[in-house]
């Protein structure tokens, strides 16, 4: 029953806290990434004409861009390793697809802290340029033809409006987010008596407790109208914009209503105030609405054609991510019943090598859907997790999993497989250790000094390993 | 008329095979319509996303869905 108890106060809290302001706009950045900005406009740096400098950071580039979705991962990895710039800037695009798109970073930002969404972002622009081009070291084509001469391919036109619209939805999702000074300063606040909602405030906090010392958030009268919205949102959603593509709709119309009005109350501050209900205008509400109308007059200059395949775009990917990322969290609940924080503490409370060797090696053996890797470390961080161990098990899991190394070997072979799972370990470990030492209040030149040992490390290992790899003894290459 | 989609089975790319059925069916013609998944097949051809379109082995459209008139304007063509 407190299992129970648990996962449905993770949930709960969960719905109201986090999903609104943040994700939602996030799903539709990045379906108007997905599906506004042709990926020839990053892809065409990927082909087997491209410099090789400009390859693997167009790849990173790409990675963000075309985000989320394995289902277009794959096919573009295999197309960038067989055909294009190659295996180095291919294993960068894969590394960073998973942990450098916006719907990632956000939620990172507003569940873990500021801190750790800039990490995140840029030690995946690093390792996904240090492990492509230290896989390229590794395993040299040879024999595969490339066409310098071959001039790149035109440059498409993005749709027309695009970049401001993409502007306008970064500001939104700024503006939800960001805990500052503007933001949070009081506007206006009006109360009035209201006994019942007071009542059922009482009760959800009885039913819900807030537990700070164990990361639990409660459940307030907000957040209980806010997940009502939320249900209603979706179900007006799944008709409005499931076949927005075939055409706007009145429920098209509805939804997109709802949403505005709903990011509004979300972006109000409701409390109960002993027996009255409390409103306050923040500089946050008007921030938001300042900036939802901004998105809507952008969003009726795009074409129609476009507009359509932009909402269609961002209600798959809700579609794809929002149902098992709920899963995710209400089980994360469930199971933080049976965590002992001393566990956690004798595994993973200290920065040493093992505890984030344990951090690694539980990102490798763990499977998690798409962003449930966010609410795990925040379990595990409320638990007592040292950021060092945190991290790293944050670098390493959305990249590798079981399944995803089994399919990733199909595609470039065991012995390159393990190459990869191997650097990603590697790169990893030395991030947390970095991190946590930073936590543990080490300078920063002591850090720059470390990160620079920890690379040139990596650089000598993998320059032996290349050479013992590719000279080895003509048996061995006659059995290879 | 040879007509193949390809694309891993990705909701795009089911969409895109049921645009090019209806739109054929729209037009009264007929033509083979596969559906290619493999990832190797799909290497044959110069597409770096998916879901793409290849109309008599002319890759018409790639990344994305196409506008109606401009899949009835190549089915036409074929």
């Amino acid at each position: 029953m407190t299992a129970l108890q648990s996962g449905a106060s993770s949930l709960a809290s969960y719905l109201a806290a986090h999903v609104l302001l943040c994700l939602v706009p996030a799903f539709f950045v990045a379906g108007a990434l997905s599906s506004l900005v042709p990926k020839e406009s990053v892809t065409r740096w990927l082909g087997p004409a491209a410099p090789r400098w400009l390859a693997y950071p167009m790849a990173a580039v790409g990675g963000s861009l075309i985000a989320v979705c394995s289902c277009t991962v794959l096919p573009l990895f295999a197309s960038i390793q067989k055909k294009g710039a190659g295996l180095g800037p291919a294993v960068t695009f894969l590394f960073f697809a998973p942990a450098g798109n916006i719907l990632a970073l956000s939620y990172t930002g507003v569940a873990l802290g500021a801190e750790f969404a800039f990490a995140r972002v840029f030690l995946s622009v690093v390792f996904g340029i240090g492990i492509g081009i230290a896989m390229a070291t590794l395993f040299p084509e040879t024999g595969r033809e490339r066409a310098p001469d071959q001039p790149l391919a035109p440059a498409p036109r993005p749709a027309r409006g695009v970049g401001p619209l993409l502007a306008a939805l970064v500001a939104l999702l700024l503006a939800g987010t960001l805990k500052l000074w503007p933001l949070e300063a009081i506007l206006f606040s009006t109360s009035w008596p209201s006994p019942r909602l007071a009542a059922l405030g009482t009760a959800l906090s009885n039913l819900f407790p807030s537990d700070a010392a164990r990361g639990e958030e409660g459940v307030t009268v907000h957040g209980l109208a806010l997940i009502g919205a939320l249900v209603a949102w979706g179900i007006v959603s799944w008709r409005g914009l499931a076949h927005v593509d075939d055409g706007v709709t009145r429920g098209t119309v509805a939804a997109l209503s709802l949403t505005a009005l709903m990011l509004l109350f979300a972006a109000l501050r409701v409390g109960v105030d002993g027996e009255a209900l409390r409103v306050t205008l923040t500089g946050r509400t008007a921030a938001v609405a300042l900036v939802m109308g901004l998105v809507a007059t952008l969003a009726r200059r795009l074409d129609p054609f476009d507009a359509r395949q932009w909402l269609w775009e961002t209600w798959r990917f809700v579609r794809q991510i929002v149902p098992l990322l709920l899963v995710g969290v209400f089980v994360v609940g469930l199971v933080r019943v049976w965590i002992r924080p001393e566990w956690v503490h004798a595994v993973a409370g200290k920065n040493s090598l093992l505890a984030n060797a344990a951090g690694v090696g539980f990102g490798i053996f763990m499977y998690f859907p798409t962003l449930v890797e966010v609410p795990v470390a925040k379990l595990f961080l409320s638990l007592g997790m040292h950021p060092g161990p945190l991290l790293a098990y944050l670098m390493a899991d959305p990249e590798l999993s079981l399944q995803s190394v089994l399919v990733i070997s199909t595609l470039i072979g065991v012995r390159r497989t393990a190459g990869w799972v191997g650097l990603v370990a590697v790169f990893s470990l030395g991030a947390g250790l970095l991190w946590g030492a930073r936590a543990d209040g080490a300078g920063m030149g002591w850090l720059l000094l470390g990160a620079l040992g920890w690379m040139a490390a990596i650089g000598v290992l993998v320059k032996t390993l290349a050479w013992l790899i590719n000279h080895r003894s003509p048996l061995a290459k006659a059995h290879a | 008329m040879d007509i193949k989609i390809l694309g891993p089975g990705c909701p795009k790319c089911q969409k895109l095979e049921a645009m090019t059925r209806e739109t054929l069916a729209a037009l009264g013609r007929t033509a083979e319509v596969t559906h290619v998944t493999e990832l190797d097949a799909m290497m044959q051809y110069p597409v770096m996303s998916t879901p793409a379109l290849v109309v008599d082995g002319v890759v018409r459209v790639q990344g994305h869905l196409p506008r109606r008139e401009d899949l009835e304007a190549w089915l036409r063509a074929g």
